[in-house]
């Protein structure tokens, strides 16, 4: 079938970041979370890395558009993402998994990714299709019908996932996808996130060192709300030495970087 | 279709038997690696055994080979992103001769002469883009993924192609 | 396209040697997407190589088929039902239409109160209002906050599954009471309409325990203790109550921005 290509399609792209962030301040509650964070991702898989506390989620959430900054500029897409923007745009190009997903227990998983891909208006012929895509991408194929409210951990973090792909999105948000899932699952996931790195913009929010050193083409590290450390998993590996704590080159880097930034932020 | 829903199995082997040819006609000039075919073709018809419940529902439109060109053209995308990395990406070139010789007969209501016209003044790489674009639906970025080529490369040649579009019909 | 393309032509599609203009195949393609007998004849020119491939590719479909779980029944409306039944609203709604039975009956008894219906009838969509548009209410809050039907569309929907019971349980216990139809339905819309406004503000929740607060104190207290039906609940006043609506209804469109992340002034 010939489609017609809209000219709003090839009109060149002028933002050279998909996820541009100047001087970005977001209140937690009544807690400044993140206090002047500067970014700027392209395409790949990045991880984002920082102690408990370091504002993480709440940067996820405002990346999301589900938070408003308070100060600073965010620029998704090239789309400004301020008070008075218009978010529905940048929105159906979002893919979003936060940290504890709430989901309606009732829904059959196929519902549930069905659901959310009507929210995120895409087009209704397309649903079914991209369902059953993201369905097999992350592996649930066998699981499909089952509510989810009879998933276990790892599954249900699975389905989660596969809500945030279904549209496709641009700009893929990760917050602790591998809560719960096993070594073989952690692998198969590590292959599906290289593979969205192709094409899009992933920011995996995670503990786990490891996770980060295999899937991800950088690193983000925070602290306490601003940018510690940007750069790839060799130049974190070469950041650290004998001296720090830590099972892995890459978690050695990774004290040495937190140590370093502490001291600094000491004096 | 419907049928394939009700877990009919001789009705997908159906579907299996009159589509299948055509599907991999297609698919094996867009890709030159028979294994992906093959993968992409099996993925394609499980796809479809297991979501043929939602494909028959109200939604939706079209006949059951635009909707089975749907779901491979995805699965093709995902199976060249994951050798995208591995920078094997197996591209088919497109046709050596653009225009139908002489002396071939003449196919009575073929693609206009417009659209004729505007094939031959591109380049090769903008005749990718457009058959990948309009022919075969992909978006901007699963057009730089299969072609192998810059997103930006992808949309300059659109455009290009759109120009030399427009210049045919007036 | 009407016409269709020789068996040589498509022969020589289908097979990938074969030497085949672009501008031919392009047509070729698009004539077969539509052409179900064209696509057979593309069966019958298959190679017997191509046999051999499909005939593997049939096989491991067949092998992964029994492999897995049958492909689930659909029914045609569940998709709709997901979209707008709100499920953690049902105890709310509930218990509204409980209070509601307990006012006709109580009015059955104390035939000297002022019609109860009618004077609870503003404040009855309140709960389940607030509790629609509440987050801490919707497990999957977060999840939907991000996406782009996220916004006064989607809270109108919701509002508008719980007006589908109010409303008419309203109705029914209105015209059990004898009180007027226009005067308990037309008041429960503008305090609908109030609250969303009002929350467009200070967020719907503090607005509608406002406005109930409020109303109970105002109105309905007194109108119990003096058994007197008050002014703004007399018959002539259902044209105002109507324009009020209308006015709320429109100022709270015009406030749509400030829903766009499923809450007010977030």
């Amino acid at each position: 079938m010939m489609r017609t290509v809209s000219a709003a399609e090839t009109a060149p792209t002028i933002h050279p970041w998909a996820v541009h962030a100047e001087g970005l301040r977001v209140r937690a509650g009544r807690h400044l979370a993140v206090d002047g964070l500067d970014l700027a991702l392209g395409t790949g898989v990045h991880g984002l890395l920082g102690p408990n506390g370091a504002g993480k989620t709440t940067l996820m959430r405002a990346l999301a558009t589900v938070l408003k900054p308070a100060g600073g500029r965010l620029t998704l897409l090239g789309e400004p993402v301020d008070a008075r923007a218009n978010l529905r745009p940048v929105r159906r190009a979002l893919g979003y998994l936060p940290q504890q997903f709430g989901f309606y227990p009732r829904f059959t998983v196929r519902e549930f990714v069905e659901y959310m891909a009507w929210l995120k208006e895409m087009p209704k012929t397309a649903i079914p299709g991209a369902v059953q895509r993201a369905i097999d991408r992350v592996g649930l194929q066998a699981k499909a019908g089952a509510r989810m409210k009879t998933l276990s951990g790892g599954m249900l973090r699975r389905a989660g996932i596969a809500q945030a792909i279904v549209n496709d999105p641009a700009v893929l948000l990760l917050d602790e996808p591998t809560v719960g899932l096993d070594p073989e699952q952690r692998l198969e996931f590590r292959e599906l996130l290289r593979d969205l790195g192709v094409d899009s913009c992933v920011v995996v929010s995670t503990h786990l060192v490891e996770d980060v050193a295999t899937a991800c083409t950088d690193v983000v590290m925070i602290n306490e709300g601003r940018l510690v450390y940007q750069g790839t998993t060799d130049d974190l590996v070469t950041q650290g030495g004998e001296g720090d704590a830590g099972d892995s080159p890459a978690e050695r880097g990774y004290s040495a970087l937190l140590r370093r930034h502490r001291a600094a932020a000491g004096r | 279709m419907r049928r394939t829903a009700a877990g009919d199995r001789r009705a997908f082997d159906e579907l299996y038997r009159r589509t299948s040819p055509w599907l991999l006609a297609r698919l094996r000039r867009r890709c030159a690696d028979d294994d992906v075919v093959a993968d992409v073709m099996q993925e394609t018809y499980l796809a479809v055994w297991r979501a043929a419940g939602s494909f028959a529902g109200p939604a939706t439109s079209g006949s059951a080979a635009g909707w089975l060109w749907t779901i491979a053209a995805h699965r093709l995308v995902d199976a060249f992103r994951r050798r995208a990395r591995q920078n094997q990406v197996p591209a088919v070139p497109l046709a050596e001769t653009v225009a139908p010789a002489a002396e071939d007969e003449v196919m009575a209501g073929r693609v206009g002469q417009e659209l004729e016209q505007a094939l031959l003044v591109l380049p090769a790489g903008a005749r990718q883009v457009l058959r990948a674009m309009v022919l075969d639906g992909f978006s901007v970025r699963e057009t730089s993924v299969l072609l192998g080529v810059p997103e930006n490369t992808v949309k300059s040649q659109a455009r290009r192609a759109r120009i030399a579009l427009r210049e045919a019909l007036s | 396209m009407t016409t269709h393309p020789s068996p040589a032509m498509i022969a020589r599609y289908a097979d990938r040697e074969a030497d085949l203009d672009e501008v031919t195949a392009w047509s070729v393609e698009v004539h077969l997407e539509d052409c179900a007998d064209c696509r057979a004849l593309v069966a019958d020119s298959t190679t017997d190589d191509t046999r051999t491939l499909l005939a593997r590719i049939a096989a491991s479909v067949d092998h992964d088929i029994a492999a897995g779980p049958a492909p689930e029944r659909r029914r045609r409306w569940s998709a709709a039902r997901n979209r707008w039944l709100v499920w953690q609203l049902v105890p709310w709604l509930t218990m509204t239409v409980a209070v509601l039975g307990c006012a006709v009956l109580l009015q059955a008894l104390r035939p000297d109160l002022p019609s109860l219906v009618s004077l609870l009838a503003p404040v009855a969509p309140l709960p389940g209002v607030a509790i629609a548009w509440s987050r801490r209410h919707d497990p999957a809050w977060e999840l939907i906050a991000g996406t782009p039907a996220a916004g006064l569309a989607m809270l109108l929907r919701r509002t508008a599954a719980v007006l589908v019971v109010v409303v008419p349980a309203l109705a029914l216990a209105g015209t059990r009471t004898g009180a007027s139809l226009a005067l308990t339905l037309l008041p429960c819309l503008t305090f609908t309409a109030a609250t969303i406004a009002l929350g467009a503000f200070v967020g719907v929740r503090f607005a509608a325990l406002g406005l109930g607060v409020a109303w109970t104190l105002a109105v309905v207290v007194p109108a119990v203790v003096t058994t007197h039906l008050p002014a703004v609940m007399q018959p002539g006043s259902s044209p105002v109550w109507a324009l009020l609506t209308l006015a709320l209804a429109g100022f709270a469109a015009t406030q749509a921005n400030n829903f766009r992340r499923l809450s007010s002034h977030n």
